[in-house]
């Protein structure tokens, strides 16, 4: 009965790992003995070790292998198993004394098991000459002259098959690579014409599950002669000394487990013979032969073929890795030139795509965005920036590593699925906590070739009513459609992107530490300069006063004794001295603006500005000036700078009339973020052209006779409006009056700033 | 005895580095009908020098008013003002902060000080006058001070 729907919810990987080295069975192509040292005396034997030797089982335990070989044989096998290394004893011809006289020939195999027991596995010598080495070589030369001349792996791969099979003359020769997911392909194929093909067939990774995978790195040669044979107990069954049944690890005897024979037989495979492809201490592959019926392979011979796919494999994975490094070195070579662009650039930013190569070449993507400061900057085929902002939200929500990276973004975030034309694979790095660069490639809909349903790798059987799984019965092509998914990132992009990283990041720190620096060289100058403008003008004020005082006591004094000339030039010397006195007030409260720091708070517009009316009472009085406003909000600013501002433009307004009488309107409008306030008189007006220069200190449009003033007004006016992170203009005409506008944020400026008072505290040290 | 307290003259403590500014303090308080004496150091250390009354300044009078410029050198007025306002003997001298200076900071700091007065020079020949002239009124006439020995 089969249960396929069930099979997800039950746990597989319970009956993927079976134990199968404690399986204490071996195949009937030999006999095993398991031996105590140093007599050599026999602990446990395979059941079929009686016929083949032609001595009971009791016996044979009563015995040693001294009872069993000549002397000499024992003698040199004593000598050997005292060295380190079995290499040099394995495989071993030994023969056998029967009872009748003749002599059987065996290979003979010793190993210590991982519990340091040694362990004897005699295979009946089919021929006793030595396989033809010299015609063996004679392939393997003619093979890798072939590779040589081969490009790529492929090839190599084919004429790896074609030789393995020439010399085993399988049914069946197929070389398989494990992906990383752990699912194989059948690379290289070569077999007997009438067989289906596997050849581009991809198998699940549990037809070859972990523990199996364990077997085949130590285990480098496996071979199963007779995928029908009755399995053979080893007896006892439990070993005396250990009282544990006998670890076979590293037995060539060992019986498969009943899972992987039954696959065979499903497959329909006679007799297989397995060699590992180890790379980097991993299994990269195997060379795997099948035979449709029971075929041996002497053990000379399957040495000689694991020699040979060392060998070849060794070209193989030289020829990858040329692969990988030509690569390797190209996106070294971008990566180099982005961190060379990143430095020339002033934006590091702009370093990265506008020139060639660029990001997009670091990991051969099709489009790719650099989120910094929430400022998005778009290369190639991205998506949306609406859709960016929602994809990087979720990835400062789940990816902490300095690293993401996916084929399919969509199985872990749907919404990709919008956008799978262009970002169906994604890698991401994070620079800080909510900077990004971002790489995307597009959905590749791909169809991959199993050698059955890999969903249905397994069925589970009740029959005997409990739960078995038996490997499925079918290897027929079986399409699947991958759909939502990039081609994926490769080892070296992926390598490449956190080089990357590295340089970024390094480039952001020292552009922070240069940015930090800066801003404390400009404070410090800034502060210095603040200091200077105070104290000069303070200082300046004491000759002034002097002067202005002096000619004061002359005039006092000697009035009667000055004549009318002398008087007209005292005046115009306290004229003169009190138009400097006046400058260097405005300068210094031009220098307060900021001096005193800009105090933010939530304040009345309308009470800044009667405050200001009220300090222009008297000239509004005087010149019958009609003053209009609109009802004014609250904001965030400082109030007596506000203030000062309101002061300084109707002042303004006040002083650059017509004959008629003044008439002003303070009116004020909201956009999104901010206030525009405006000031709009019935006054003489500005030509257009002033309209930037009157907001510069000490310029003026007018002599001190027509107008008096100092210039620094609307030097003042512009310096609080840009300290408020607002903005002031004027719009005239000449003879049409003048509008004023400022404008100041509604959520006040974001920073702010440090109190000025601190800075202003040095002056009390001043000696 | 207060006859002689009568006709006893006002010392008034002039502390002020610019020659100008001491000589016209001096112009301002000559049309006074008061009997003062003007004494005059152009830095802080002399100054505290006289109201200690150490080394040339041994037999220095007690002043009645103390006139005190801000910035000066070697020791600075605020300095000047804080050890007086500290000195269990001096500290109930009058001090008046006589000034260029109209910031903010060194009016509260003064204050903070204890200062009897701050005030702001005019820059009017005729109000820095009448100014003076309060000062002398107030300080050295209208107010009770305590009796020291």
């Amino acid at each position: 009965m089969l249960i396929d729907s069930k099979l997800d919810s039950l746990d597989l990987t319970s009956l993927k790992e079976p134990v199968i080295n404690l399986r204490s069975q071996i195949q009937h192509h030999g006999i095993l003995l398991v031996l105590q040292e140093p007599e050599l005396k026999i602990l446990q034997v395979s059941r079929n070790a009686a016929l083949a030797l032609d001595i009971s089982i009791e016996n044979l335990l009563e015995t040693s292998l001294e009872d069993l070989l000549d002397p000499y044989q024992i003698g040199r096998i004593q000598a050997r198993l005292a060295e380190d290394s079995l290499d040099f004893i394995n495989p071993t011809k030994i023969w056998v004394k029967k009872r009748r006289e003749d002599y059987i020939v065996f290979d003979a195999l010793f190993h210590r098991n991982s519990e340091g027991i040694l362990i004897l596995e005699l295979e009946p010598a089919i021929s006793e000459d030595n396989i033809p080495f010299l015609s063996f070589y004679h392939l393997a030369k003619a093979s890798i002259n072939q590779l040589q001349e081969s490009a790529n792996l492929q090839d190599y791969c084919q004429i790896i098959v074609e030789t393995v099979r020439k010399v085993t003359e399988f049914d069946r020769v197929m070389l398989y690579k494990f992906n990383e997911d752990g699912h194989g392909c059948v690379l290289a194929e070569d077999k007997l014409e009438s067989m289906e093909s596997y050849l581009g067939l991809n198998f699940p990774e549990s037809d070859i599950p972990k523990p199996a995978r364990k077997m085949f790195l130590s285990n480098l040669i496996r071979l199963i002669p007779d995928t029908q044979s009755e399995p053979v107990e080893i007896f006892p069954p439990l070993n005396p000394i250990t009282e544990r049944p006998i670890d076979l690890i590293n037995s060539t005897l060992r019986s498969p487990f009943p899972c992987h024979v039954e696959y065979l037989h499903n497959m329909g495979v006679g007799a297989s013979l397995t060699i590992s492809l180890i790379k980097e201490g991993r299994l990269w592959g195997l060379i795997a032969c099948h035979h449709q019926t029971p075929k041996f392979v002497s053990y000379e011979l399957r040495k000689a073929c694991e020699f040979l796919g060392r060998m070849i494999f060794g070209e193989i994975y030289t020829r990858e890795e040329t692969e990988d490094y030509n690569y390797r070195m190209k996106l070294t070579y971008i990566q180099t030139a982005l961190v060379d662009y990143m430095s020339q650039e002033e934006n590091f930013i702009r370093g990265l795509i506008k020139h060639q190569p660029n990001l997009l070449d670091l990991t051969s993507a099709q489009g790719a965005a650099i989120c910094f400061s929430g400022n998005y900057t778009l290369i190639g085929e991205t998506p949306k920036q609406e859709e960016l902002n929602f994809l990087v939200t979720w990835l400062q929500k789940n990816v902490d590593e300095e690293i993401f990276y996916t084929n399919s973004l969509a199985e872990m975030y749907p919404d990709a699925e919008n956008f799978k034309n262009i970002a169906s694979g994604l890698l991401a790095i994070p620079i800080g906590k909510r900077n990004y660069v971002l790489w995307f490639r597009p959905e590749v809909i791909q169809t991959v070739n199993w050698g059955g349903n890999p969903n249905k790798a397994f069925e589970i059987n009740q029959d005997s009513g409990d739960l078995r799984l038996c490997p499925r019965k079918s290897f027929e092509l079986w399409k699947e459609t991958v759909r939502l998914t990039s081609l994926p990132w490769e080892e070296v992009e992926i390598k490449a992107a956190l080089e990357l990283r590295k340089a970024i990041v390094n480039i952001v720190l020292r552009q922070a530490e240069e940015l930090a620096q800066l801003a404390a060289d400009l404070e410090r100058s800034n502060a210095e300069l603040k200091k200077f403008a105070y104290v000069a003008s303070h200082d300046l004020q004491e000759p002034l006063n002097q002067v202005a005082n002096y000619v004061q006591l002359l005039e006092m004094r000697y009035q009667n004794a000055l004549d009318e000339d002398a008087s007209e030039f005292i005046g115009y010397v306290v004229g003169g001295v009190s138009l400097m006195q006046t400058l260097i007030d405005d300068v210094l409260a031009y220098s307060k603006v900021d001096m005193q720091g800009i105090e933010f708070a939530s304040i009345s517009a309308e009470a800044a500005l009667e405050k200001a009316l009220n300090n222009l009472r008297r000239r509004i009085t005087q010149t019958g000036a009609k003053i209009t406003h609109d009802e004014l909000p609250t904001v965030m600013a400082d109030s007596t700078q506000l203030m000062q501002l309101f002061q300084n433009l109707i002042g303004n307004a006040i002083k650059f009339r017509t004959e008629k009488p003044p008439e002003i309107h303070i009116g004020v409008s909201r956009s999104e973020d901010e206030w525009m306030f405006s000031v709009s008189d019935n006054g003489i007006g500005i030509e257009p052209r002033f309209s930037d220069r009157i907001f510069v200190i000490f310029q003026r449009l007018h002599t001190r006779d027509e107008y008096p003033g100092t210039g620094m007004g609307l030097a003042i006016c512009k310096k609080i409006a840009l300290g408020h992170r607002g903005n002031i203009w004027v719009e005239s005409q000449l003879g049409e009056g003048a509008t004023f506008y400022f404008t100041i944020p509604v959520k006040g400026r974001e920073r702010e700033r440090r109190n000025g008072r601190k800075t202003q505290n040095h002056l009390f040290g001043r000696r | 005895m207060s006859v002689e307290t009568e006709e006893k003259r006002k010392i008034i403590f002039l502390v002020e580095d610019n020659k100008a500014d001491v000589r016209l303090i001096q112009e301002a308080l000559k049309n006074s009908s008061l009997p003062h004496e003007v004494m005059t150091v152009r830095d802080g250390i002399e100054a505290m020098a006289f109201l200690r009354r150490e080394g040339e300044y041994s037999s220095a009078p007690r002043p009645d008013l103390i006139l005190l410029d801000l910035n000066l050198p070697k020791k600075d007025g605020r300095e000047v003002l804080a050890e007086i306002k500290t000195d269990s003997k001096l500290k109930r001298i009058p001090v008046i902060v006589l000034t260029t200076s109209h910031n903010e900071d060194d009016i509260f700091h003064s204050y903070d000080l204890h200062v009897n007065c701050y005030i702001t020079k005019s820059r009017n020949i005729s109000q820095l006058f009448k100014i003076v002239q309060r000062i002398e009124d107030f300080w050295l006439e209208t107010v009770t001070l305590p009796s020291e020995q």
